[in-house]
């Protein structure tokens, strides 16, 4: 393995990096926001449970993204993550709040049709769907967690003091466990193309702790969602902080449960498993947006409390977001490789 | 983790009951007073009355140190952070209230007030609406921190007793102004009867507020 597989990784390196410096705020942002949890704790909590999420569980999504097309080149994998990150980091400047794994998946369409690969429509469809399953999933949970806490409430009695307490808890819990879930994930957009074309290896310790080239990807992906979460989320926490709703901490933990709930819903094997054992029906293990899920929660709680606060102009951004992210990132992305093979002489695709 | 958890319900437990302490003394100050006057119109500045103002004063004392204790411990140990705000300006208006019942109080001490016994029931009866009408106050406070629910049902009950507070003190005034008591004396005892009235309006205004408050702490 030379250095140039890491020049390459940068891009997806960077990708992880924004995507921690970015979603961390959606998991600790209000608990930060609010003085619930000190940044530090959120960080080092996030940080841990993001890794542990995209190791163990972030291969059920990266399947599903490498079905739909199996970048073969470490330059192709290179551009399309590169593609990825400069169409997110054009939509995040004109304020659409979109979803990484669609920039993603525009990109790898793309590189399918630079490379002149076919591309799994079938694939494509389930994972279009998903983005409007992921925000509308969430919001109804959110909805339902807000009736059911709310009746609690109601009916325990709980003092102010002692419901703060479990508050801060509940938001640490719920933050590890939107950390786990957005590793488990997100992973696959951050390295997800990489996976075929990278020449890591697995390791197996004495012991019998081991990973294999995938989880050794993920865990280098994740570290650096980790640092993007450690140098850059505290700013984003505090440039964006309750722009969307100004929330209550008991709100912003059922929005952070339901976002992690959708993430986890869409990201783990083992859950899709019991779900068809028992003839129930499974969600397809896809990458989706925990911005969007954060949007659906927050939209579902609104509607719950009569609906006079919702701003219905984010769903329409949202929508546009489906249907511009994947467009730029493919045009981008095959655009580039063009450059890439051309200009650049770097073998892009494997026919 | 498990030492912070602890430690944080400790931290809490104590001042759950501190803020209780704080909402008892409302209620014994205000029942003290009622106390107080009976004795006052009965007996005038006795040695009884001595004692008893005395228990106002001591109320209203610890009331202070338990208020400040409140609002130390609510920044110090960072609680509430989203309505710290909102509780520390309900504790220092119910303090407000129970510091009314001392200052008038302490007036009947300095002024020893020359009230006619026609309208001693009167007065009386102005007080126990005044002191009616903190105790609801109390108790729609205390609810604000458990039982949401409860606020309304209290805060109702303290609107309808400041309209009667007003009304049986506008009756009271107009009653002695129309009497044949030294002008110097009517002024005197009108002035009781609107320190002893704003406490009721003091507690209404505590309401108006609370109620907002209230809107603010449902999730």
């Amino acid at each position: 393995m030379d250095l140039s597989f890491f020049i390459y990784l940068s891009s997806g390196l960077f990708l992880g990096w924004s995507l921690g410096a970015n979603d961390a705020a959606n998991i600790f942002g209000t608990a930060v926001g609010t003085k619930m949890v000190r940044f530090k704790t959120a960080a080092v909590i996030s940080s841990i449970f993001v890794i542990l999420g995209a190791v163990y569980a972030g291969s059920g999504a990266s399947q599903t993204l490498g079905e739909l097309g199996s970048i073969n080149t470490i330059a192709g994998a290179f551009m399309s993550a590169l593609a990825a990150a400069v169409t997110i980091y054009w939509m995040v400047h004109l304020a659409i709040p979109i979803s990484t794994s669609q920039a993603i998946v525009g990109a790898i369409i793309g590189w399918n049709f630079y490379a002149g690969k076919p591309t799994d429509y079938a694939i494509l469809s389930q994972i279009v769907s998903t983005w409007v399953i992921c925000p509308a999933l969430s919001g109804l949970l959110a909805v339902t967690l807000y009736a059911t806490i709310k009746f609690i409430l109601r009916k325990s009695h709980i003092h102010i003091l002692r419901q703060d307490c479990y508050t801060r808890i509940g938001l640490i819990l719920a933050g590890a466990f939107g950390a786990y879930a957005l590793g488990a994930n997100n992973i696959a957009n951050v390295m997800g193309v990489f996976i075929d074309s990278s020449p890591i290896k697995g390791f197996e310790l004495p012991n019998g702790f081991g990973l294999n080239a995938a989880q050794v990807l993920f865990l280098i992906g994740g570290i650096s969602i980790s640092l993007g979460i450690f140098t850059y989320s505290g700013k984003v926490i505090n440039t964006i902080g309750n722009n969307l709703m100004k929330m209550s901490p008991m709100i912003a933990w059922i929005v952070v449960v339901s976002q992690a709930l959708v993430l986890f819903l869409f990201a783990s094997q083992g859950l899709k498993n019991l779900l068809q054992e028992h003839g129930l029906p499974s969600l397809p293990l896809v990458p989706v947006s925990s911005s969007q899920a954060v949007i659906g929660a927050i939209l579902g709680i609104g509607l719950a409390k009569g609906g006079k606060n919702v701003h219905w102009g984010i769903i329409g951004k949202i929508a546009i977001g489906w249907i511009t992210t994947p467009i730029i990132a493919a045009l981008f992305c095959y655009i580039s490789l063009f450059f890439l093979q051309n200009v650049f002489n770097q073998v892009v695709y494997l026919p | 983790m498990f030492h912070i958890s602890v430690s944080l319900f400790a931290q809490t437990r104590t001042l759950e009951n501190k803020i209780d302490l704080f909402h008892d003394k409302l209620l014994d100050i205000s029942m003290t007073f009622k106390k107080v006057i009976q004795i006052y119109l009965s007996e005038g500045r006795s040695n009884d009355f001595r004692k008893t103002s005395k228990q106002i004063k001591q109320i209203e004392h610890d009331a202070d140190n338990l208020r400040r204790e409140i609002e130390n411990r609510l920044y110090t140990q960072n609680l509430i952070p989203d309505l710290r705000a909102d509780v520390l300006h309900l504790v220092e208006n119910l303090d407000k209230v129970i510091n009314k019942f001392d200052e008038v109080t302490y007036k009947f001490f300095i002024e020893r007030p020359e009230i006619p016994q026609e309208y001693h029931s009167r007065i009386f009866e102005l007080c126990d609406l005044t002191a009616s009408c903190a105790e609801n106050m109390a108790k729609a406070s205390r609810a604000f921190f458990r039982d949401l629910s409860s606020v309304r049902d209290y805060s109702q009950k303290v609107y309808f007793i400041e309209h009667e507070s007003d009304l049986s003190s506008g009756r009271l005034r107009e009653n002695i102004f129309d009497s044949d008591l030294p002008l110097a004396n009517k002024i005197q005892i009108s002035n009781f009867i609107n320190e002893i009235a704003d406490i009721a309006d003091i507690a209404e205004d505590f309401i108006d507020e609370l109620l907002i408050f209230t809107i603010k702490r449902d999730i």
